[in-house]
């Protein structure tokens, strides 16, 4: 993760792009190469027709004698095909090693971040800027960095060959194509900020009728469905409006552009027309002169129509740049690591609020006994989950330490800390791929007989067995197909299988119907066994098996008692 | 193509804008391709008039290359004006067509659209509709007139050139671009089921990240979005490889093109029955024809998913309605008593829903309908309004509902739905949907009855706050509430309330029940719900089994 780029966030988006460029300059320059040679051979092409045609018209040779010419300019296109295919071919590998490269940096990085790091980004547009985005490069550098370079370089090729042939046509050429990029960029610098409303109003327009189509049934039952068409007629209409009047403008960039083009084309030809006539110039030279014309232009004019594919690049890098250069959590190289075995933890004086009131917790004080099981309850906002959270290592505290056998868990080798912890979170994390993988996504190595023990012991070998391809059932997008009670049990299997030393789970048995529950419950109290155990819930079959419990209060811990009180007082406020 | 002009004609009225926009796009071409002609022409009959002595008029010619260059420069930008302009005059044409295509249909007649992404699938249908006329019509009609165009003017001097230049802008325009669109379809298939997975993969990932962690599994993670990004890199780069080789072939068309003119009419100016300056006109023409083909490529690599799309579209568009219209409605009846008479309904005929339902609500009175999940409570608000298709009869004071037209049944009714949709709009549009024209007293009634008032006396905006796409910005306690209150506003004889306090605490529930009590005074009414406090709104409750039914 080590690398320039990512080190300096004062990066304008532009520069970012090109700094990242840099890795694959080598193919870069070759593409611009391959494409500066064909560019060439066009004014070698010209030379051609205009030589052929002066011997016809103006020598009055045979027809046979020009076509060893013809030859050369269809064999002259054959090569420049070739060359556009090789510099094609370089500008393919670009694009894909600087999508490639952005992407793996790009989500290492946010996978390192983590929820907590991501500055409070939600996951959709992160998936948006690791996919879709990366894709909004391609045209940056597949079309316009070489287009820029073959802009600046062509035309002065065509001009120095202009201006010794005929220096009162390159002298036009001279002055109107400034004009062109000068102008464009005025026009286009105005139009910028407006064109940008108008993509956002695009996306609104779209999904006004979309909104409007999946409330149908709605509308129809308020009587409104025959009204709103004309809604949808007037946003349609209000759009159509207003991007006219932005086009209005833009467009005049084409018009410049246009004017400059042809007008210093005609320019040329008249003067070219008059040199020939008092026979200042041979048909030849002259000829070659208005072919170049429009060759001159034309790079100038494709570097004007590459404006989107810079926009569009430019609005990648700009989402793209600041997410790789948030900071990384600091790994500060703690080498401690903790005996094997349950452990004792202690919360001393644990305060974490991350800006905001609801959620946080303030100075909790609380041990967890080695090979105990403590229940943790509490409205929900009262801090059970962030407390949780610290003690994975997921969040560090602001104030106060977490002692694991009287270690600062901050002086604790994160990797080895987290091989010893086993977290079942109430939606577990299932990807798609079979159910094995997904078992075995924290443990790699082990065996099917493992897995089958973990199995029994998470109460999930009924479900499991039941199923068409037993482990290898495919379970699809956020494990579908499976219920929450089963994909809480494999999650629990998961646990068994890590042979974790510390395990802390999240509402195991919410949500599950009495049967389900009892199964998790069972396979609950067969789990903690030799193990230190926090679990976050309100049932009575999961506090059972408990011995102590903690309640939370606006972030406090308001009362320690062990599970047998815990139930009298339940039992006392019942009655 | 066909597909593309059948629903063209939809936007037909807008035809004298999409063909002036198409025969500017010819002109603009043919102008700078005339231009260079002329020009050409002009500094080879100087050249020779230099050499022979020959006076030669050169104000026409001169005064042709200015107009031609003023046509181009101007056209330029009238035409895309016009073309834009027309573009998405028919887009809105296209958009206000499918809604109302559609509205007879929802519900039942979208489910069969798509399983599962329905939205994502009709936004990606709707857009395709939206590069329609500007980037496939447009660049191909205007294309294909153009490069005809152009070989009949090369015709006019020399034959043979005027195939040559035939053959190689077909070839470019045409030729190429269909070829490059058959190598591509394998990578592009490929290409858009790998970006697929890819998203799903790093949205797992994303969302996982903290299990990811502690499971020690993120470089796994990491490992498995490598290799499909770089599947996908592959195949992108290989359909920019197939986009290199339309570019050469293009390049190599054009030189080709120039060649077999200047055999054609050079073997001619040899054998003398061409005048010199005309070779130099038409080479210089042929080069500038080329420009008809640049679009073409594009919009041939857009057709197909285009299509895809039209024909999705139309199909759903042109499905038969879930329930016909009656060809000669009843007039509405006076009394609002509701009765099924042995209804039965299926969404899948395989597992019945509701099988001989029947019940009967007088004119005025409060039924309410209790019973367990997944008892087909909820289709009978639907088979009321005539969503969906039934077996039996149901009447509304009297009159089969099936005979009358279903704008003046719903004109009757009322309803919460069971999963009420707010639009992205407004709280005020939000409720005002249902009766554009009520008055503020009205609208502050319906907020006191759904015992709102104070929840948007304490919103910054009031009124005017938006609820965000599909009501995300509200709970979904408010967001039923809100319902409620749209429903009141239409103030019709027959409200029907699906679960009208789900969600919502005990407190605020017994305060809506309160309220409605007052409110539905004398209104037919039909309550679903297995809350103990809305039970007391009803003056009788029918508790619905799988089987059949039993009064209290």
């Amino acid at each position: 993760m080590s690398d320039a780029v990512t080190q300096a966030p004062e990066l304008t988006p532009e520069k970012w792009l090109i700094a990242t460029t840099r890795r694959v300059k080598g193919d870069l320059l070759w593409s611009i190469a391959w494409a500066f040679a064909a560019g060439v051979l066009v004014l070698l092409q010209a030379r051609l027709l205009a030589l052929a045609c002066h011997r016809l018209i103006i020598d009055k040779s045979a027809f046979s004698l020009i076509l060893p010419l013809v030859g050369l300019v269809a064999g002259l296109a054959l090569l420049r095909g070739g060359l556009l295919l090789l510099a094609e071919r370089r500008a393919a590998a670009v694009a894909a090693g600087v999508k490639s490269d952005v992407r793996r940096r790009l989500y290492h990085r946010l996978q390192l971040l983590g929820p907590s790091g991501r500055s409070g980004e939600e996951t959709g547009p992160l998936v948006e800027a690791v996919t879709a985005g990366v894709e909004g490069l391609e045209p940056y550098v597949l079309r316009f960095l070489p287009h820029l370079a073959l802009a600046a370089l062509l035309p002065i090729v065509a001009l120095l060959i202009v201006l010794p042939v005929e220096w009162r046509a390159g002298l036009v050429l001279l002055f109107s194509a400034p004009f062109i990029p000068i102008f464009m960029i005025l026009i286009g610098r105005g139009t910028e900020n407006l064109n940008r409303k108008q993509w956002g109003k695009l996306g609104r327009m779209a999904g006004h009728l979309l909104d409007m189509i999946q409330g149908l049934p709605d509308l129809r039952i308020c009587s409104a469905a025959k009204r709103e068409a004309a809604s949808v007629a007037r946003v349609a209409d209000d759009y159509r409006q207003s991007t006219m009047v932005v086009l209005r403008v833009a467009f005049l960039s084409a018009f410049t552009l246009e004017f400059f083009a042809t007008v210093g084309t005609a320019v040329v030809a008249v003067i070219i027309g008059f040199r020939l006539l008092y026979g200042y110039l041979s048909l030849v030279d002259g000829l070659f002169v208005l072919l170049l014309a429009p060759e001159f232009y034309l790079h100038l004019r494709t570097l004007g129509l590459s404006y989107h594919a810079r926009m569009q690049g430019l609005a990648a890098a700009e989402k793209i740049a600041p997410l790789l250069a948030l900071p990384l959590p600091e790994e500060d190289g703690a080498t401690l690591a903790v005996a094997p075995g349950p452990p004792t933890v202690r919360f001393s004086g644990v305060s974490f609020r991350y800006g905001g009131t609801r959620g946080g917790v303030s100075e909790v004080d609380l041990e967890l006994p080695a090979g105990s099981v403590t229940a943790l309850i509490g409205e929900s906002g009262s801090g059970k989950t962030t407390l949780a959270r610290l003690l994975l290592g997921l969040a560090r505290p602001e104030a106060g330490r977490i002692l694991i056998n009287g270690i600062d868990l901050a002086e604790l080798n994160g990797v080895a800390w987290r091989e010893r912890i086993a977290w079942v979170a109430q939606q577990p994390f299932i990807f798609s791929g079979s159910l094995r993988a997904n078992l075995l996504l924290g443990c790699p190595a082990a065996s099917d007989a493992e897995i089958r023990v973990a199995l029994n012991a998470a109460a999930a070998t009924d479900f499991v067995d039941q199923l068409p391809a037993g482990l290898d059932t495919l379970l699809g997008d956020r494990g579908a197909g499976l219920s929450g009670g089963e994909l809480r049990r494999l999650a629990l299997a998961r646990a068994f299988l890590r042979q974790a030393d510390l395990i802390v789970l999240d509402e195991p048995t919410a949500g599950l119907d009495a049967a389900t529950e009892e199964l998790v419950a069972t396979a609950l109290q067969r789990l903690a066994i030799n193990r230190t155990v926090l679990v976050i819930s309100h049932r009575e079959t999961t506090v059972r098996s408990a011995q102590q419990v903690a309640v939370m209060a606006a972030g406090r811990i308001v009362d320690v008692v062990t599970t047998a009180q815990f139930l009298a007082q339940e039992d006392a406020c019942a009655k | 193509m066909r597909e593309v002009i059948r629903i063209l004609g939809i936007a037909r009225e807008q035809w004298l804008r999409m063909a002036g926009g198409i025969l500017l796009t010819i002109a603009v071409i043919i102008a700078n391709a005339l231009l260079m002609a002329i020009s050409g022409w002009f500094i080879a009959s100087m050249a020779v008039a230099s050499i022979t002595g020959a006076s030669f008029n050169y104000l026409i010619p001169a005064a042709s290359i200015r107009a031609f260059a003023i046509l181009r420069t101007v056209g330029r930008y009238g035409e895309r004006l016009v073309t834009h302009e027309a573009g998405f005059r028919v887009l809105a044409l296209l958009r206000v067509w499918f809604f109302r295509r559609l509205e007879p249909l929802a519900p039942a007649g979208l489910e069969s659209y798509t399983a599962g992404d329905v939205a994502g699938r009709l936004r990606s249908d709707i857009d395709a509709l939206e590069s329609l006329y500007l980037r496939i019509v447009l660049p191909l009609t205007s294309g294909i007139i153009a490069i005809i165009l152009a070989a009949l003017f090369v015709a006019c001097w020399n034959l043979a050139a005027a195939i040559a230049l035939l053959l190689a802008l077909l070839a470019a325009g045409l030729l190429l671009p269909l070829l490059a669109g058959r190598l591509s379809t394998e990578p592009g298939r490929k290409a858009v089921e790998l970006s697929g997975e890819l998203r799903s993969m790093v949205t797992e990932g994303l969302q996982g990240g903290e299990e990811l962690l502690l499971l020690g599994a993120v470089e796994l993670q990491a490992m498995r979005v490598e290799k499909l990004s770089t599947q996908l890199i592959a195949e992108q780069e290989k359909l920019a490889k197939i986009n290199g080789i339309t570019l050469a072939g293009a390049v190599l068309c054009a030189g080709l093109g120039l060649s077999g003119v200047l055999i054609g009419a050079g073997s001619a100016v040899g054998s003398g029955t061409l005048a010199g300056p005309i070779l130099v006109m038409l080479l210089l023409f042929a080069a500038a024809a080329f420009e008809a083909t640049a679009g073409m490529p594009i919009a041939l690599q857009l057709l197909p998913g285009c299509r895809e799309s039209i024909r999705r579209i139309r199909e759903l568009a042109d499905a038969p309605l879930p329930v016909p219209e009656p060809a000669a409605p009843l007039a509405l009846p006076s009394d609002y008593g509701i009765e099924f008479k042995d209804v039965s309904f299926a969404y899948d005929p395989a597992r019945p829903v509701l099988q001989n339902f029947s019940c009967h609500i007088r004119s005025g009175e409060r039924l309410a309908l209790a019973g367990a999940s997944g008892c087909g409570k909820s289709s009978i608000v639907e088979l009321l309004f005539r969503f969906r298709p039934y077996g039996g009869e149901i009447t509304v004071g009297g009159t089969e509902a099936k005979n009358l037209a279903s704008d003046d049944l719903r004109s009757l009714i009322a309803a919460v739905p069971q999963r009420p949709h707010l639009f992205n709009s407004t709280l005020r549009d939000n409720l005002l949907l249902a009766n554009p024209d009520a008055s503020d007293t009205q609208l502050q009634q319906a907020l006191d009855d759904a015992c709102l008032t104070a929840w948007v006396a304490g919103l910054p905006e009031g009124l005017e706050t938006r609820v965000g796409e599909g009501g995300s910005a509200v709970s979904g306690g408010e967001a039923r509430r809100i319902a409620l209150a749209r429903a009141l506003l239409k103030d019709t004889p027959i409200l029907i309330l699906d679960e009208p306090t789900e969600g919502l605490d005990l407190d605020t529930e017994k305060k809506v029940v309160t309220r409605l009590a007052a409110r539905l005074a004398g209104k037919t009414v039909l309550i679903i719900t297995h809350r103990p406090a809305c039970l007391q709104l009803a003056d009788k409750v029918i508790w619905m089994t799988a089987t059949g039914d039993n009064r209290e």
